[in-house]
């Protein structure tokens, strides 16, 4: 699987320094703004979206899971639908529906939303899967899901269907390690959920998920299969939640000296660009984000407007 | 145009095979829809329509209904036969979070088509996980639609509509009534519109509100009544959700007296919600407080005699309404 191209790399880069930037400033206002809503860290974990989002198609379906923002930044939303949401404004994605817990979706860019239940998006991924197989639109489906909700039951059902369809469905499993506070091994015989494929005798590929270009490969090849008609394949990215579960997490079932063996995502993928590229993208994207907190800031708050809209369609 | 004489199942899936003709992102997935359908409403529907659109699944009511939300909002019309309404409860995150909620939460206002067929109540000793009437829930849950027809011609219109409706649908087919026979409109653009009831006897005395399997109920037990000096108003609400509140509330104060039957438990089913709301919008055209009827609260019985003494009969319907029509 060949490299992503030099304009490739400078967008993935750009993306991630963007989440990155985001991130920084929610742990900031979590702190210095009493925000209300819950913020779910996803500092250290963003090479694994922002690799697997730049193999896609800009049609590809994504359903990801709530930590973080690099999905959505790297299927390309803006910054400012994202923080207006977080900070309950009106000119947020969900249009005041948002606080915390991320709803962004944008259905042209394939962001197809998240399922606060958490682990829920299997069976949801696979009908944008069996959509897509009926109208042989050629796209692909992602299922993210972090460890923790492996164990699901619809991890299971919507396998099971999705091999037997062959379904153009990607399962994409953030792996931290970590399920809130427990542990993988507690609750699972094999510390790579990768394993898991053998029984639907489909690939199962881990990944250092600290590294984007690893996990772009991976989800190129994924998806090429996918498109090809030959069915699902099951991806662990092993990353490392640098914070706890959520902003303000006191995480006293953490090891100590657990960032002791740490690999920043961002340095990793700076050291594949050219020249100072990688200086003058941060600075973009930090002058970007700072932007859009300000008007994400300035945006009028949500009204009780907001609590009777979006239920029932009118044609 | 003409018309037939056909049973419930067979109309709905008319409706259904009717739809499929007219619009292609319409699927049907359950168990056994390829080989026939346990109910027979699918019958056929493979050969016209091919194993893309339909398509037989695995015992996974979470997996199908779940499916169901991601095809809908990427842009499908998938119609997912459950096989009971028990199933519901299976899949609870998918129906009533993700069916009812993906659009809200995702501050989302765009059209989203999704039927669920749940077929409900006592059909002959099934037992107490294959006849629960579970409509209550998809009223509890706001952001469905909710429908239980009782009639053929019904089954079939509300079913066309449910395939028309930019809102994902509960269906909810009357077990008990699947093969009884009525007439129906066989003209394509025959619709049953979802949030209109239908008055099946006019009356002056008192309204019996009352939907799917209590229909034909009640009309007999109005006919007995009827020889008695009572003279009852049957209304077939058809829609619980949107509830048609105005035809409900017309009748009632025309009749001064009203009573709700249904075949779901009675504590806390639908008729706890529509009795509140007539009293709370009709108190003072009221002769006396509106009366309710369902199910005993307990489990279903598999012995088909247990199964038919917990759930209101003509007789019992007939002896409330001599109750109300005397308070």
């Amino acid at each position: 699987m060949p490299a992503p191209e030099s304009a490739l790399l400078e967008q993935m880069f750009h993306r991630m320094a963007v989440s990155r930037a985001i991130e920084r400033l929610m742990l900031r206002h979590t702190r210095e703004e009493r925000f209300s809503g819950w913020w779910h860290p996803g500092e250290g974990q963003e090479a694994a979206p922002i690799g697997a989002t730049a193999a896609l198609r800009h049609d590809d379906y994504v359903w990801y899971q709530g930590r973080g923002c690099a999905w959505a930044i790297g299927k390309g939303m803006d910054p400012l639908p994202i923080l207006g949401d977080l900070l309950g404004k009106m000119n947020g994605a969900t249009r005041g529906k948002g606080g915390g817990v991320p709803h962004w979706a944008d259905y042209s860019l394939g962001i197809m939303g998240e399922g606060a239940t958490l682990g829920s998006v299997y069976p949801l991924a696979a009908g944008s899967a069996l959509a897509s197989k009926i109208r042989k639109d050629g796209r692909v489906s992602i299922a993210d899901f972090g460890d923790g909700t492996a164990s699901r039951g619809t991890f299971h059902e919507t396998m099971m269907h999705a091999v037997a369809w062959k379904l153009p469905l990607i399962y994409f499993c953030e792996n931290n390690g970590l399920l809130v506070g427990t542990r993988t091994e507690q609750v699972s015989a094999s510390a790579d959920i990768a394993n898991l494929a053998k029984g639907y005798g489909i690939p199962g590929v881990v990944v250092d998920g600290q590294d984007a270009i690893a996990v772009y490969e991976a989800t190129s090849e994924a998806a090429a299969r996918a498109r090809a008609g030959e069915g699902p394949t099951l991806i662990e990215a092993k990353v490392t939640r640098k914070h706890g579960h959520y902003a303000g997490d006191p995480q006293h079932y953490r090891d100590p000296d657990y960032l002791k063996d740490y690999r920043d995502p961002v340095d990793i993928l700076a050291a594949r660009l050219s020249g100072n590229a990688a200086a003058r993208i941060i600075e973009q994207a930090d002058a970007e984000v700072a932007a859009a907190y300000e008007a994400a800031k300035a945006a009028p708050e949500a009204d009780v407007s907001v609590i009777e809209r979006d239920l029932y369609h009118v044609a | 145009m003409s018309h037939e004489v056909m049973g419930y199942n067979a109309a709905m899936g008319l409706g259904l095979v009717e739809e499929m003709r007219r619009n292609d992102s319409i699927f049907i997935m359950g168990q056994g829809v390829v080989t026939g359908g346990w109910f027979g409403m699918e019958k056929g529907l493979v050969a016209e329509f091919g194993t893309d659109r339909v398509l037989d699944c695995g015992i996974a009511e979470a997996f199908e209904a779940g499916l169901a939300a991601g095809a809908a909002i990427a842009g499908m019309k998938p119609v997912i036969n459950m096989g009971f309404g028990d199933f519901a409860l299976i899949a609870g995150d998918e129906i009533y979070h993700k069916l009812a909620k993906w659009r809200y939460m995702h501050g989302l206002d765009v059209p989203m088509t999704a039927v669920i067929i749940f077929p409900i109540g006592a059909m002959g000793g099934a037992g107490p996980e294959h006849s629960s009437c579970t409509e209550v829930l998809g009223m509890h849950f706001p952001g469905l639609k909710v429908v239980v027809p009782s009639t053929a011609a019904d089954a079939k219109g509300l079913m066309k509509a449910a395939l028309r409706e930019p809102n994902p649908v509960l269906f909810h087919s009357v077990q008990g009534l699947g093969w009884t026979r009525s007439d129906v409109p066989l003209d394509p653009d025959f619709v049953v519109p979802i949030g209109k009831a239908a008055t099946r006897r006019a009356g002056q005395d008192l309204t019996i509100l009352t939907y799917g399997s209590m229909v034909p109920r009640a009309l007999e037990a109005a006919e007995r009544l009827a020889g008695e000096g009572i003279d009852a108003e049957i209304v077939d609400l058809r829609t619980l959700v949107p509830l048609d509140w105005d035809h409900a509330l017309e009748s009632v104060t025309r009749t001064h007296r009203a009573m709700v039957v249904h075949e779901a438990f009675r504590t806390a089913g639908p008729g706890a919600e529509i009795a509140a709301q007539i009293q709370e919008r009709a108190f003072f055209d009221l002769e006396a407080p509106v009366l309710r009827l369902g199910a005993k609260d307990f489990p279903l019985c598999q012995i088909a005699e247990l199964e038919q003494a917990a759930i209101p009969s003509v007789d019992a319907i007939a002896a409330e309404a001599r109750r109300l029509a005397a308070i």
